[in-house]
């Protein structure tokens, strides 16, 4: 025999071999997979937010397909897949949600806001927090430590004169900054609003005026201009996202000059 | 009775500079009443009191104004006499915000009183654990921790010692050692009460050597006690005066890793308790004063006084005659685990040792900078622990791994953060890497 | 004795990574936590093994009587080792599926890597028997472990560190990688 013959043989044959093991091991050991699991999970964004309550977008697939979860928890996957990812599973999409998307309420960036004292410690909202509560004067209002923006999985925040601010059209609303904020100033509000009370400082008036110059004072002004959509809290004015609002007349009348738009 | 010198010291600590000197010769003194008293709902570790008065209301000296709300919490009197002007909220000196109720004081001096136990030393622990939870007896070397129940243990855990704490290791503070050398006589007769509550066979009195008239005074007061009792003088180290530290120190049992001092038999009271128990026993008083440093280089006349409780710092300071220059730094507390506070508007509780007002070259102005990994923090570690890992961990928010090497067992001495070289603030990450996980095993625990 | 000064000699002097740079591949790819790079470790110190006493098999009983080794020795190698590596991922998955969830993509690079073929060529080179290639193969393997775990803890403390911004990542990494290995060089005096 030559060369050329011996060679094809000795490949081939170890070819034919190798096959033969693995077709067998494919045919008895191989875990049997649902191929529904991978068709959805291409329907997921794979940012792996959690903002649907699982660790991240494979854990939530498994639980789609295995245990019948609802459909329309992904909130950046949006409508649209949901409803494929029910239409897939014969699953009942439910009722879907607006879009809501994340807004810090403080406006009192460091040209209106006072700090109280100075702070030296590790740039970040829950320490400086823990530290007499924090170095602004206002208890309430943004620390401007930016713990919000390093959460952020899309960075749809930044920091502005020292107040968290959030790009509404990239916000994929995972709730991640709202569960961060050490003074749960960030709140999940319709995408579709456009104007909103940008403070969270329930004191009286004098009080607030002496730590900011854009608090709101409680005088009560917009729920006399908007008495549909905005309501006293104490003495704070907050709007109610149910009710359709679309007054710019508020954002120019209001005293504290914190009702704005976004 | 006798005097040992301890033989052993905690590993680690620092030495500090003391300033003692300040303040440890100047007798405690009582301070004018201000016009109105700030009163917390929540000057102890566990849930806040619950108000039992409304605005409106006259009280009396003495009176139950904050009734104990669940297991761990404790009772609140009115210190002075007077008309209760408003509930509000008061921001407390580690920042937080606490249900508090305003007295306007009249100068009445008509007091109530809980009737004095006439012969203690016949009355049953039940009775007496009673009395101090009625008294409003927490914990005063700091935590605040409801007495009562640190004096219930659990059944099974058997109390061999009972430890009073006067090492006070804490720079600056002298509270602790003017009680111990002007009120010794009390202190005794509180140690006993305490000894008898718990059923304890030992009593040490713990007193770090820097302090020789207290020493010598509260050896002459204990001179009567029979049994196991004994001063035991420690060196002078910080944190001498923290419990797990001190335990070792005095008894050479070490307190195992996430444990309590009731697993190694001991209980740790500080001689300020043991003041406030006697007080309640003996004379029916319930805790509304206390002794607080007011001291540091921006104070007029650096002084001890005794204060009721629910006084605004401001007061305090005005009280010793003021600032000197401006104080850069306030700091409610030592200097190595207190608060540094934003605002004088904050009232004195049943924990708050010292106030200290630091000048400008005090308070030293740095930046932070990368860990280089000289190791001095461990070293200095009393827990044995690695701050400089740890740390480290917390920064990359790998908290797990932080947890796994015993993040939790810190006790915030501030140790690592006094040596470290690269100031870096080693404690506040752990305080915020503690907090984290707390909030983790209140969510799973909330789950199950 | 000389089983002795093999092992040392293929597990430090001349280390796979660091002093043959073979397997870098997996060296740089599954260094980023402890837990990844054990089972890496043990994943190769399992397939060189095997590979090790299937291609002496091979070699001997069939590329040798055949005239083939001089030609056809990366070929076959190749192949067999493949299918071997496909089997065992086929059997892993079945029997320890964390374990298959923690190397994922990894396992399959073993297919390709060098450091496999090395050993299997390093081997008939200096024409080991059958339990000097195991051996061999098992020393140089445990090798690799070696050198991938030291770094996986440099890497891990690196990660937490905060180095300069054109550090950051691959490039800090590398230049670990570079100083580990001169540090390895250290051991050349060892074994003659």
């Amino acid at each position: 025999m030559d060369s050329i013959t011996t060679s094809t043989l000795c490949i081939g044959g170890i070819g034919l071999v190798s096959a033969a093991a693995l077709a067998i091991a494919d045919k008895f050991l191989t875990v049997p997979e649902d191929p529904r699991l991978a068709k959805v999970l291409e329907l997921l964004p794979g940012a792996n937010c959690g903002g649907c309550g699982f660790a991240g977008c494979a854990d939530y697939a498994k639980a789609m397909v295995l245990k019948g979860v609802e459909t329309n928890l992904c909130a950046p996957a949006g409508s649209a897949s949901a409803k494929a990812i029910a239409v897939l599973l014969g699953l009942d999409a439910g009722r879907n949600p607006e879009r809501r998307v994340a807004l810090v309420l403080c406006c009192g960036d460091f040209t209106e806001a006072v700090r109280r004292s100075k702070y030296n410690g590790i740039a970040e909202c829950a320490a400086a927090q823990a530290v007499a509560g924090g170095d602004k004067g206002c208890t309430y209002g943004c620390l401007g430590y930016a713990s919000c923006v390093r959460v952020c999985p899309v960075q749809a925040i930044r920091l502005e004169k020292g107040i968290a601010q959030v790009n509404k059209h990239r916000c994929i609303s995972c709730g991640k900054c709202v569960a961060t904020c050490p003074r749960k100033l960030i709140k999940l509000v319709p995408y579709k609003a456009e104007i909103h009370v940008l403070c969270s400082n329930p004191e009286k008036g004098p009080v607030v005026k002496k730590v900011c110059g854009t608090g709101c004072i409680g005088c009560k002004m917009c729920a006399k201009l908007a008495p549909e959509a905005i309501t006293m809290d104490g003495f704070l004015a907050k709007v109610d996202y149910t009710k359709e609002l679309k007054n710019p007349e508020l954002i120019v009348k209001c005293p504290g000059k914190c009702i704005r738009s976004a | 009775m006798n005097t040992e010198k301890s033989n052993f010291t905690f590993k680690g600590g620092i030495h500090p500079e003391y300033f003692k000197a300040l303040t440890s010769e100047v007798a405690l003194r009582k301070i004018e009443p201000p016009q109105y008293l700030f009163v917390p709902m929540q000057q102890h570790l566990g849930a806040p009191a619950k108000i039992l008065v409304k605005p409106g209301d006259e009280v009396k000296r003495n009176q139950r104004i904050g009734e104990q709300n669940g297991h761990v919490s404790s009772a609140v009197h009115a210190p002075l006499s007077g008309k209760v002007s408003a509930l509000t909220t008061v921001p407390t000196a580690n920042g937080r915000l606490a249900p508090a109720v305003i007295i306007e004081l009249n100068g009445n001096e008509e007091s109530e009183k809980y009737e004095p136990f006439k012969e203690w030393q016949s009355a049953s622990e039940k009775e007496m654990l009673a009395r101090i939870a009625e008294a409003g007896v927490v914990g005063m070397g700091g935590a605040g921790f409801p007495t009562q129940v640190k004096l219930s243990p659990p059944a099974g855990k058997k109390i061999d010692t009972l430890i009073i704490n006067g090492a006070e290791c804490e720079p600056y503070l002298t509270a602790d050692h003017r009680m111990m050398v002007e009120h010794a006589a009390e202190i005794h007769i509180g140690i006993e009460i305490l000894r008898n509550v718990l059923g304890a066979r030992n009593v040490r009195l713990a007193i770090e050597d820097n302090k020789p008239d207290a020493i010598q005074a509260m050896e002459k007061a204990l001179q009567k006690m029979t049994g196991d009792v004994a001063v035991s003088v420690l060196k002078t180290s910080y944190p001498q005066g923290a419990e797990k530290q001190q335990i070792f120190s005095v008894t050479g049992r070490e307190v195992p890793c996430g444990g309590l001092p009731m697993d190694v038999g001991c209980v740790v009271e500080n001689v300020s308790t043991a003041y406030a128990v006697y007080d309640a026993i003996i004379n029916g008083q319930p805790l509304t004063h206390r002794a607080v440093t007011v001291t540091g280089d921006a104070v007029e006349n650096p002084s001890n006084l005794w204060v009721p409780t629910g006084t605004h710092y401001h007061h305090l300071i005005a009280a010793c005659g003021g600032t000197l220059g401006q104080a850069t730094k306030i700091i409610a507390g030592g200097p190595m685990m207190g608060f540094a506070v934003t605002g004088l508007d904050i009232p004195t509780t049943k924990t708050s040792s010292g106030l200290l007002c630091l000048s400008s070259h005090r308070v030293p102005q740095f930046a932070s900078h990368a860990c280089i990994s000289c190791g001095r923090c461990v070293e200095a570690c009393p827990m044995r622990l690695i701050p400089s890992e740890l740390s480290q961990f917390i920064e990359a928010e790998d908290i797990e791994s932080a947890e796994r090497i015993a993040l939790l067992d810190c006790v915030e001495c501030g140790s690592c953060a006094y040596v470290c070289p690269a100031h870096r603030p080693l404690v506040q990450h752990f305080r915020r890497g503690k907090g984290v996980v707390l909030v983790k095993r209140a969510m799973v625990g909330g789950k199950k | 004795m000389e089983y002795f000064i093999l092992l040392v000699s293929a597990i430090l002097v001349n280390n796979f990574v660091l002093s043959r740079f073979l397997g870098i591949c997996p060296f740089l790819g599954v260094s980023k936590s402890i837990s990844t790079a054990m089972g890496m470790s043990g994943a190769v110190i399992f397939v060189i093994t095997i590979a090790s006493a299937v291609t002496w098999a091979l070699q001997k009983f069939l590329l040798e009587p055949w005239h083939l080794e001089k030609f056809l020795q990366t070929l076959a190698f190749i192949l067999v080792i493949a299918a071997l590596v496909q089997l065992i991922d086929i059997v892993m998955k079945r029997f320890a599926p964390p374990l298959h969830a923690a190397l994922g993509i990894y396992l399959p690079l073993i297919t390709t890597n060098c450091a496999v073929l090395g050993v299997a060529v390093i081997n008939m080179k200096d024409g080991n028997g059958f339990l000097k290639s195991v051996l061999f193969g098992f020393a140089a393997a445990v090798g690799f472990a070696f050198a991938l775990l030291i770094f996986t803890g440099l890497r891990e403390k690196i990660d937490r560190a905060d180095p300069p911004r054109c550090f950051k990542g691959v490039a800090i990494s590398l230049v670990t990688a570079g100083l580990l290995s001169l540090a390895f060089m250290g051991f050349s005096g060892l074994v003659k």
